[in-house]
């Protein structure tokens, strides 16, 4: 039993999109439907999302399945380039645990080329928010091309910063081509079932 | 092969990406490959690399460095600004000769400030230039060939190839030629699996892979060329050409090559 024997979903982003958001309303999603979750974050130079997510899921889930990764000031070298850290994490998650289902592994914060290593993620959400910008997905980033589903977060924001999510929503089908994105709201929780439906379909009943 | 750690330390530290030359922004044309959707997976990855070590870092790159290496050996100032002005007019994508001629700058630059104490006899630093007194940047006329060649480039009046001065310093620094060729085959090939790994979605494993496996076509791609002679060098690899050409006018681009 390893990391090789688990479902692992990543999400990257830049910093403030609402990746940690976005865990906080997965989790208990996948809990009631009866998955084994864990939770991986990745931070910079502290363990605060990981304490976060201990202190958010301290009814749901035990505590050795939430753990915090340093990355040594570059998040994507550790999702991407050398992912070793996040792997050992997870096979400690999984020979605590071997009915574990699914990991969730959240990036640090980081700039649009940030992707997943397939090895460490077998599905990849990159999660965005309007109020970085209406432009975001036109600028053609890794992370907005390569990833499995794109999620674009904080819609409530749109008229406060004069983004028109008609415009993202048009730059997203041209960039993404067939590819999927979806608009969320992870404050009431708008998007967040069809985010889950997209990761159970292509990651849990594949 | 090496017998000297100080020569083995230099080649480590010139073959390492953490070397700050700049090879982080190259893919010499790969993201144009990626772009074009002409790379799905690390075999054919692994066979551009391949064709990239026969027909443009072999015949064209290993053949410079030698001859710069052997240049910087005999103290040949001719023989070696000969060698950088064939690598220049062989090098036909401009992508690939600015990437080329950038790195090799800023490894003068980066040599001389931080090697400039380097003296005559000092284990640590040239065993192979002839520096005078104290040696130091800037203080009086230098009289070894790297000197002159970093004045050279700096001047404009050489290209300044990458491989070709890194063909001198490793002379300069003691690494044989032969492993002066193997470490920079070396450094050409992880730098462009970086890059893979940036640009596509590769895992570490198949990255490693591809380099494991790229081993013998590094070693047998260097020992075929090192003795070859400068009018030898040529490179064939009109893809690879096409696409750094492509890359020139591509829209979107994460790299400069």
């Amino acid at each position: 039993m390893g990391y090789r024997d688990v479902a692992k979903v990543g999400l990257g982003g830049p910093v403030g999109s609402g990746k940690t958001a976005m865990v906080k309303c997965l989790v208990p999603r996948l809990v009631e439907k009866g998955y084994e979750v864990g939770v991986i974050a990745n931070d910079i130079m502290t363990q605060e999302d990981a304490d976060v997510f201990r202190e958010s899921f301290a009814d749901l889930l035990p505590e050795d399945l939430v753990e915090g990764v340093e990355t040594g000031a570059c998040p994507h070298t550790g999702i991407r380039e050398d992912p070793s850290m996040n792997l050992a994490a997870i096979d400690e998650f999984t020979e605590r645990h071997p009915e574990l289902d699914v990991v969730l592994v959240e990036s640090g914060g980081d700039n649009l080329a940030a992707t997943f290593n397939p090895e460490l993620a077998d599905y990849f959400l990159f999660v965005i928010s309007v109020a970085e910008g209406e432009d975001i997905p036109r600028k053609r980033g890794p992370g907005v091309t390569q990833a499995d589903l794109l999620v674009v977060n904080k819609t409530d924001l749109a008229p406060h910063v004069d983004a028109d999510l008609d415009v993202i929503e048009a730059d997203a089908s041209e960039v993404r081509g067939e590819d999927p994105f979806v608009f969320t709201n992870c404050k009431n929780g708008d998007g967040v079932d069809e985010t889950l439906d997209h990761i159970e379909r292509e990651v849990l009943f594949a | 092969m090496t017998t000297n750690a100080d020569a083995f330390l230099a080649a480590l530290r010139l073959s390492d990406s953490f070397l700050p030359v700049g090879g982080y922004t190259a893919s010499y044309g790969l993201e144009q490959y990626v772009n074009e959707d002409r790379i799905e997976d690390g075999d054919a990855l692994q066979e551009l690399i391949a064709a990239y070590l026969r027909r443009v870092v072999g015949p064209c790159e290993t053949v410079a460095l030698a001859n710069a290496h052997e240049a910087s050996a005999t103290d040949d100032l001719e023989a070696l600004l000969a060698v950088d002005e064939r690598l220049h007019a062989v090098t036909m994508p401009r992508e690939f000769r600015e990437s080329s001629t950038k790195a090799g700058a800023k490894l003068c630059e980066l040599l001389e400030q931080t090697d400039s104490r380097r003296t005559a006899g000092d284990p640590t630093g040239n065993s192979g230039g002839k520096v005078a007194g104290d040696g130091g940047a800037g203080c009086g006329e230098p009289v070894d060939l790297e000197s002159t060649f970093a004045d050279a480039i700096a001047a404009d009046e050489t290209p300044g190839h990458y491989p070709v001065v890194f063909g001198v310093v490793a002379q300069a620094r003691g690494v044989s030629r032969l492993e002066a060729c193997l470490a920079h085959a070396h450094a050409f090939v992880t730098g462009l699996l970086g890059a893979a790994q940036r640009l596509g979605r590769f895992g570490h494993t198949a990255i490693q892979t591809v380099l494991a496996d790229l081993r013998p076509t590094i070693r047998t791609v260097c020992e075929r060329h090192v003795d070859d002679e400068p009018r030898a060098m040529a490179s064939f690899a009109p893809l690879a050409e096409i696409m750094g050409m492509r890359h020139e006018r591509a829209e979107r681009r994460l790299f400069m090559s």
